[in-house]
């Protein structure tokens, strides 16, 4: 019996010792207060829970810990700080704004972790970056890798659909940071072979909210197609000025980082086109999606109201399934991370992503590391938004042109 | 003796700070950063204040200092420690001539002035695409000390104690009767021969130039500056917020304050992820109604009934 | 008589002004005076407060944002037209601003000044997490079919809703004069708006009219906030910006000036609407707005120094 109790606890030491050197930790900074990223941490909560439940990696469990980076930098660094060196995560993750990031790129340098990135999406933040820091992994796309994704798209469309004209490109953009780079990437992008001009507006979601300017401007230039590059906040504003002013090009499209609640509801949303990553459309064609949305609505009783919740999800399974590759090897004899065989794994990647595309990761301009570079063009229908490119994930047709208001 | 006494708690504390990074890792020593920087803001606030003037333009003068050491680090090749002190120089030397035009205003008037200012600084730095970078800002190369946390810890706090010199300095000279008897009635402070323009010029100047050495360190230290984060109006806001918790009037008054906000809002966090700020609002609340007289006043009541 | 000859030259270059606007783009006008209608109508409420109680709201704007979630929650609940649910906002708004009043500012008014200004900057925080809490910070919009009104002229259609805004604010000035002017409480709020000391001495009684004034300045906010709902979007942070604007205007018209503020707003308006219209111009609007705030009080300071 004696032999028996030693020989067993011999065994529990032997496969803890194996098995467990505490857990994977995961160290997460999202702006917890804005929709983004209190979404986004919770999808990524979603994830780790969903690996636990299938036995973890490398039979170990993942632990997240989030702080809040309150989309100011100093809080981003803090928070950075806190979490390697006082949690000791092995990985970090997160983000949204850019400005956090250019904050926080520093310090991520310092300690050379290696990083998941669900935001940033500035051009200035690869600047910052460099092209050494070949930890970083940067899932969502840059800003000039999106402006090119909607090039193609649009060349695409043309092409399937030779009824869509476009010649005139107008683009509207908010006077801060997102809606500039927008335009100067767009601009460049688009200049040679489009028409193109633009306007700024002040946006709802900074104390403007007149779209009336900008919107007379459209309408002088007689656009085929309308871009306006915002906010939430500006999308059925905007929409009810240019019904007022009777502005009605073919194609109506908006490209905010999220859009409001219940805007599928709103008649004046019927055949806006836009920009975005996901839409819980994409659960008809990808069973990851589905599973990702039947997850968090069933945990948090709300709808991802933003790409930034699959996106943050997609984060973690992109980091377990390179730990499981990597399998031992991931961790050195005295428990820290080995940045060469992890990066090397990660590097494999090859992950079907709740978004509706496969996740792998190629250099982009300066870094070694880039994994999406699309955005879709969806449209909404019904209430709904619909993907229309990439046509891989297409769930609807267009409609075009976008209706005359009534 | 009694004089004696009077400097054992500043030099303990002092000592307390620089020998700080000895004892605590990076994480404190960033959030000491961040409390010292919000500090010394509150500390140029209350010195400005002491004379009855609310200026709303803190953020104005720390964005200038900012972006002047920013600019010309990376557009005219200046070492860091050279642009930090230009950086400071340029915010001082816009106050001096701005004062001839906000230094005769008062009350609102002066608040809303400095305010209007400060937007102008930010609207011009945002729409100036080819000289200021636009609304995405710039991005220095690295930042100084390459980023080690103790050497920005120290020099955090050695601007801190640059600004805690001059706010004793002030406290202790023939200005600090200057400005209180400004603050009080600014008839009879002519009459008693205090040049009230000219008072209030020099330290509008010197609080304007501290302010711009903030920035101009801050910008180093985080290496990037953009015009809605560097006239983030928080600047503005919660430096007076934690001068007038803390005590207005004093040195010691915006550092008790800044280290109660900062500490608060750092641990706030860290236990309530979601929905902290909550907590935050209400702490405000809460001292201003239950601490009239910011926390400070508890210790000079203690003083004062000991006394009775 | 002085007077009135002074002002011909301003109204001969006020009249050139618009005639020439009107024939660039007229427009302009139209839009100009829409948003100076906003704007007033926000900043009316803080006017009174700023000119009675002396104090500095910082919360302005969050009373704003908080009466249009309760207008936007009413909407949806009673299946009320915003503009209905206005009746019962204004109840809400006035226990809302009673017991803020009771509760926190009657006693910062006791303590140091300035610390009204904090204790409103708290209370804005408070207040914009709460509605966080129980919203998140997802942007809203009530789909309202009248906002999209339009006028066509020749060639050029606008939306006419936003002149609501006008009437609103001019509703509001007539009907804070008339408060002032005409009743007994408006009249002991000028009184102790004047000096508190000296009102107090002739029996009437200071806190009482102070809780009134405030509680009137919030339930005008929650008549803005309804119909602020009806055009914009709403999310916790929609009426921060508000707070500083209104408080510029209100030192451009000049402390406790009711119709000086409908006068600025016009003024600033018009001005950021001209910047607007110019193509590829109108990031700099802003500044034009806080320039002519500098230049009116730097203007104003130096003639009452002469006298």
């Amino acid at each position: 019996m004696k032999k028996f109790l030693i020989l067993s606890a011999l065994c529990i030491f032997l496969v803890s010792a194996a098995f467990g050197q505490g857990t994977i930790k995961i160290g997460g900074t999202w702006p917890l207060a804005d929709v983004t990223g209190e979404q986004g941490s919770k999808a990524a909560q979603l994830a780790v829970e969903e690996i636990n439940k299938a036995g973890g990696v490398l039979g170990r469990k993942l632990e997240l810990i989030v702080i809040d980076d309150e989309l100011k930098a100093d809080k981003g660094v803090a928070a950075i700080e806190k979490l390697v060196t006082v949690d000791k995560v092995d990985f970090l993750m997160g983000g949204m704004g850019s400005g956090v990031a250019l904050g926080q790129v520093p310090t991520m340098k310092k300690y050379q972790k290696i990083v998941i990135s669900t935001g940033a999406a500035s051009y200035k933040v690869e600047e910052a970056l460099g092209k050494d820091a070949d930890w970083y992994f940067h899932l969502h796309p840059w800003d000039y890798e999106q402006g090119a994704s909607y090039l193609q798209g649009w060349n695409d469309i043309r092409k399937k659909y030779p009824a869509v004209k476009i010649d005139r490109m107008f683009l509207a953009y908010e006077e801060g940071a997102f809606g500039k780079a927008s335009y100067d990437s767009s601009k460049v992008m688009f200049g040679k072979d489009y028409n193109f001009d633009g306007a700024s507006f002040k946006s709802a979601a900074l104390g403007g909210g007149d779209y009336s300017a900008m919107i007379e401007a459209a309408k002088a230039f007689k656009p085929d197609i309308f871009i306006w590059a915002g906010y939430d906040a500006d999308a059925l504003p905007m929409l009810e000025a240019a019904k007022a002013m009777k502005f009605n090009p073919p194609l109506f499209v908006g490209a905010p980082p999220g859009w409001p609640k219940d805007f599928g509801k709103s008649p004046l949303a019927d055949n806006v086109m836009l920009y975005g990553m996901w839409a819980p459309s994409i659960n008809d064609v990808n069973p990851v999606s589905l599973k990702f949305y039947n997850g968090f609505v069933a945990k948090y009783k709300a709808e991802p109201a933003t790409y930034f919740a699959p996106l943050s999800y997609s984060a973690v399974y992109v980091l377990a399934n390179a730990l499981q590759k990597a399998g031992k090897a991931a961790f050195k004899a005295d428990g820290s991370v080995d940045n060469a065989v992890v990066i090397k794994a990660l590097e494999e990647t090859k992950y079907l992503s709740a978004l509706g595309e496969t996740i792998t990761f190629s250099p982009s301009n300066i870094i070694k590391h880039q994994g999406i570079r699309n955005q879709k063009i969806l449209q909404w229908q019904n209430g709904r938004q619909e993907v229309i490119w990439p046509f891989e994930v297409q769930t609807k047709t267009p409609v075009y042109p976008f209706p005359a208001w009534k | 003796m009694k004089r004696a006494t009077s400097y054992i708690l500043p030099v303990a504390l002092v000592a307390l700070g620089v020998l700080f990074p000895l004892f605590f890792g990076p994480y404190p020593q960033t959030v000491a950063r961040t409390i010292f920087k919000y500090m010394a803001l509150a500390l140029t606030w209350d010195m400005l204040f002491r004379s009855g003037q609310v200026s709303f333009g803190i953020a104005g003068f720390f964005g200038l200092g900012t972006y002047a050491a920013a600019l010309l680090a990376l557009k005219a090749g200046f070492s860091y420690p050279l642009a930090i002190l230009a950086g400071a120089l340029i915010s001082g030397i816009f106050a001096y001539i701005l004062g001839f035009l906000v230094l005769r205003l008062r009350g609102t008037y002066f608040s809303i002035t400095t305010l209007a200012l400060a937007e102008i600084f930010r609207v011009i730095l945002r729409n100036w695409t080819s000289f200021s970078g636009g609304p995405e800002g710039i991005v220095l190369p690295q930042i100084i000390f390459n980023g080690d946390s103790r050497c920005l810890y120290w020099i955090g706090l050695a601007v801190l104690l640059v600004v805690v010199v001059v706010s004793q300095y002030f406290e202790k000279s023939k200005l600090h009767f200057s400005l209180i008897s400004i603050r009080d009635n600014e008839v009879s402070a002519q009459t008693s021969g205090v040049n009230i323009f000219r008072t209030l010029l020099v330290v509008f100047t010197v609080t304007s130039f501290l302010q711009g050495l903030i920035g101009a360190v801050d910008v180093v230290s985080v290496g990037y500056a953009m015009p809605d984060s560097a006239f983030d109006s928080n600047y503005t806001l919660l430096p007076l917020a934690m001068a007038l918790l803390g005590g207005q009037h004093s040195t010691w008054g915006p550092i008790i304050g800044s280290v109660l906000l900062g500490v608060a809002s750092e641990y706030l966090k860290l236990k309530i992820p979601y929905g902290h700020l909550l907590v935050y609002g209400v702490i405000i609340i809460l001292v201003i109604l239950f601490m009239p007289e910011g926390l400070i006043g508890l210790f000079r009541k203690k003083k004062g009934a000991k006394r009775g | 008589m002085a007077h009135s000859k002074k002002a011909i030259p301003w109204i001969i270059a006020g009249a050139v002004g618009v005639i020439g606007i009107f024939l660039w783009k007229p427009t302009v006008l139209v839009y100009g005076v829409q948003r100076a209608g906003l704007y007033a109508s926000i900043a009316l409420p803080m006017s009174l407060t700023s000119g009675i109680l002396h104090i500095v709201n910082l919360a302005h704007g969050e009373l704003l944002m908080v009466s249009a979630y309760i207008t936007y929650t009413l909407a949806l609940l009673l299946g009320l037209d915003p503009l209905l649910a206005l009746i019962p906002t204004m109840l809400v708004m006035a226990i809302v601003g009673f017991i803020l009043y009771e509760l926190t500012i009657r006693k910062a008014l006791k303590g140091p000044e300035l610390n009204q200004l904090i204790l409103t900057f708290g209370i804005g925080i408070a207040l914009s997490q709460i509605i966080t809490l129980i919203y998140t910070n997802q942007t809203r919009k009530l789909h309202l079919d009248y906002v999209s009104a339009s006028m066509t002229i020749g060639e050029t259609s606008f939306g006419i809703w936003d002149f609501t805004f006008v009437a609103l604010s001019i509703l509001m000035t007539i009907g804070i004069r008339m408060f002032l002017s005409r009743t007994k409480l408006g009249k002991a709020a000028v009184a102790v708006g004047q000096n508190p000391k000296g009102a107090s001495i002739v029996g009437i009684d200071v806190q009482k009219t102070y809780a009134m004034v405030f509680t009137i300045s919030v339930v005008l906010v929650g008549i803005a906030g309804s119909f602020f709902l009806t055009r914009q979007s709403l999310f916790p942070s929609v009426g921060s910006p508000f707070t500083m604007k209104s408080f510029s205007l209100i030192a451009m018209a000049g402390v406790g000036s009711i119709s000086g503020v409908l006068y600025c707003s016009l003024a600033l308006g018009i001005a950021e609407a001209i910047i607007n219209g110019i193509p590829h111009m109108s990031g700099w609007s802003d500044i034009v707005f806080f320039l002519i705030i500098i230049i009116t009080i730097a203007v104003r300071a130096k003639k009452t120094r002469k006298i």
